[in-house]
């Protein structure tokens, strides 16, 4: 399983070379709303209610997008 | 009411301390320094009230949290979190055509549950404080990272964390991998102490009562558990206004995973008599795998569409699908996002609604009624409304109603009408503020 | 201890000491003032191109010759494009008698974000607009903000990707070599 998902990565690593935004194109992912969670408070809210009702929890990551600058 | 009011002035009066805390170090500083450094900080706060029906769990939230930005890429944050809960939950006994009586969960104390009516236990009453710290800055042009340190504690339960991770960017920035892992240590101390999984819950009426009860308690009085969680993440710039992420996370159980309070009712046959309760076992160690893809894309007008799917999977058997979506109506200094989440469970190997004498007899390792663990589907749907006074001030408010409803379990001994089973609807209300 | 009764050992290691920051010493130097030198420099890119001053007006870096000029390539939506405005107000104010021009380029897409950004964080020196992002294209930016150092015969002699507070004495070095030569 492990494996797979490595290739898959690097699979994905590689195609991902090409796409992507020039630096200076990046004013709408530089926006607070287009940030992955643009709510943290609101985000950790519900984890709470939703890992004491239920059988999951977790799954989301952090990091990437933004406006790229530095 | 009584109660709801004392949760209101209990997060009034923290608020107010904090602030007080807050003033009282500004006031040190020089007029000018003092206005340069509240322009550095970043504070988030909100108040969630969580109701619902049927006079179940009822539980409000306030979290407060401050981050101070040492530059724009560098910044420690600070997060408190405080969160009462009262009211019935269920117990993991199965409705029954006669009234029934229960032990309560600490030996002290008994009560009683109509007839036809879902076993609701109401002992619980309880405050939990959390604190968090978390550090993030860039290491060089190509790398950041971040750590943290966590701990929260209520009356049988406590727990410290500690969590790190590091990205590393391609392609100009367009693509970043993250490698998160976290890792906490939890105590269970639970009222009335532990009680030996699968063994005879004592009945209240019993002449035998005390002896019975010490006859169900394990030797001490509180359980570890230790938790470490991975993530490996890509998150992808597809174009300028779209941004994708891929997750890959990873989550590691072990020590005391039962719930103590938990029942299971043991009937003679299905739909036949009740015989008596037992206490759940869960196993000691628990692996859980999720895939998570999130993609978040502005449309033309700058409204903003963000949807997410995560499909998880362990080794109790349970695997879950959620879906959520999310749509950002901007309108000027104003925004509307409707939202909705669907989610679906399927049982962990485990569960059963109750079991059967003959069951019993056979010695299953782990047993549990706990409805969370069983099958169900749950649909969120909630409304949130935000003002924008300028690009750092905002004031919001969310309502959100969320509403769980079980499956039929299909069993060949142990099947169930899901009209048996535990269904829930909560309404939630949260408001916030951001300066 | 017995190393502090050898004076023979002593002078060796003080002959070590010194060729060692002898050796060191140049690369530490280097570090605090990259510059291309002149020979390998290659002249800015679309020099000619004329741009719209934010104030009214129209300039093209050409028109700079003789003086030396630190181009920023900037946005209303970057964080440390926000940082960097009071330092490059501040050496404006320095070394603008020496013969430096500060030339920030605007790269919004909508000039009405860099004048609330503008608003906020004021600038003394001169700003112009490339909203089609003709030049940062032709100059090759990898990160925002971007700033590259003309010499007065407009040739780039230094390029910085990305703003740090902490790397500012390094950068004023660098004006400082341009400006003497």
């Amino acid at each position: 399983m492990k494996i797979w998902i490595s290739l898959t990565l690097v699979a994905l690593l590689s195609g991902c070379s090409g796409i992507g935004v020039k630096p200076w194109e990046r004013d709408l992912l530089a926006q607070q709303d287009m940030q992955l969670i643009s709510d943290p408070i609101e985000a950790s809210l519900d984890d709470h209610v939703y890992f004491s009702k239920e059988g999951s929890s977790g799954g989301r990551g952090f990091g990437g997008g933004g406006c790229g600058c530095n | 009411m009584t109660q709801d009011k004392s949760n209101w002035q209990q997060g009034a009066a923290l608020g107010s301390t904090l602030a007080a805390i807050g003033f009282s170090v500004l006031q040190g500083l020089p007029n000018q320094a003092m206005a340069g450094e509240l322009e550095k900080w970043d504070v988030d706060a909100a108040v969630l009230q969580y109701v619902e029906s049927d006079s179940r769990v009822q539980a409000t939230e306030a979290v407060l949290g401050a981050t101070r930005n040492f530059n724009s890429e560098t910044q420690l944050n600070f997060k408190l979190t405080v969160d009462t809960l009262t009211g019935a939950s269920p117990n993991g006994a199965m409705p029954d055509d006669q009234p029934q009586t229960f032990t309560r969960p600490s030996g002290n104390g008994r009560y009683t549950v109509d007839a036809n009516a879902l076993p609701l236990d109401d002992t619980f009453r309880d405050t939990r404080t959390t604190v968090a710290v978390q550090w993030s800055a860039p290491l060089g042009r190509d790398w950041t990272y971040s750590g943290g340190l966590g701990y929260s504690a209520e009356h049988d339960y406590e727990s410290s964390s500690l969590n790190a991770s590091l990205s590393r960017f391609f392609n100009q920035k367009n693509t970043t991998l993250t490698l998160a892992s976290s890792m906490s240590l939890d105590t269970i101390s639970p009222e009335g102490g532990l009680p030996i999984g699968l063994s005879a819950v004592p009945e209240w009426s019993s002449t035998s009562f005390d002896a019975d009860f010490d006859a169900s308690r394990q030797e001490g009085s509180y359980a570890d558990k230790q938790v470490i969680d991975v993530v490996l993440g890509l998150t992808q710039v597809i174009d300028r206004r779209t941004l994708m992420q891929f997750n890959y996370s990873l989550s590691f159980s072990a020590g005391y995973m039962t719930d103590p309070y938990k029942l299971v009712s043991v009937f003679d046959q299905p739909g036949g008599i009740v015989q008596g309760y037992r206490y759940e076992e869960r196993p000691d160690s628990r692996l859980k795998q999720a895939l998570f893809w999130q993609t978040k894309h502005q449309l033309q007008g700058g409204d903003i569409i963000d949807g997410s799917y995560r499909y998880l999977f362990d080794d109790w058997g349970m695997t879950s699908h959620t879906l959520d979506l999310k749509y950002r109506w901007g309108l000027g200094n104003q925004y509307l996002e409707p939202q909705i989440r669907w989610y679906r469970q399927s049982a962990i190997d485990a569960y059963q609604p109750y079991i059967t004498s003959a069951q019993l007899a056979e010695n299953p390792e782990a047993l549990t009624a706990d409805y969370r663990l069983g099958d169900f589907d749950a649909w969120t749907v909630g409304l949130r409304y935000g003002y924008r006074f300028n690009a750092d001030t905002e004031v919001y408010t969310r309502i959100a109603a969320y509403q769980q409803l079980p499956r039929d379990f299909a069993s060949d001994t142990t099947p169930a009408n899901s009209g048996d089973l535990p269904g829930m609807t909560a309404l939630m209300l949260t408001l916030g503020v951001k300066f | 201890m017995l190393w502090l009764l050898r004076p023979l050992s002593t002078i060796r290691l003080s002959r070590t000491a010194i060729l060692l920051s002898l050796v060191l010493m140049p690369l530490v130097c280097t570090q605090a003032a990259e510059i291309t030198p002149a020979s390998q420099a290659k002249p800015a890119p679309l020099s000619d191109t004329v741009l719209p001053k934010i104030g009214g007006g129209e300039l093209s870096l050409e028109q700079l010759q003789g003086q030396v000029v630190l181009v920023d390539f900037w946005a209303s939506w970057c964080g440390p494009c926000r940082e960097s405005f009071p330092w490059m107000n501040a050496i404006q104010d320095r070394y603008g008698d020496a013969g430096l021009v500060v030339v920030g380029i605007n790269l919004d897409q909508e000039s009405k974000a860099a004048q609330t950004f503008l608003q906020k964080v004021p600038a003394n020196f001169t700003i112009v607009q490339d909203p089609q992002a003709r030049l940062p294209e032709a100059y090759g930016l990898i990160g925002m903000p971007s700033s590259y150092l003309l010499d007065r015969q407009g040739r780039i002699r230094a390029t910085h990707t990305g703003f740090h507070m902490g790397r500012v004495a390094e950068y004023e070095a660098s004006i400082q070599q341009l400006l003497a030569e």
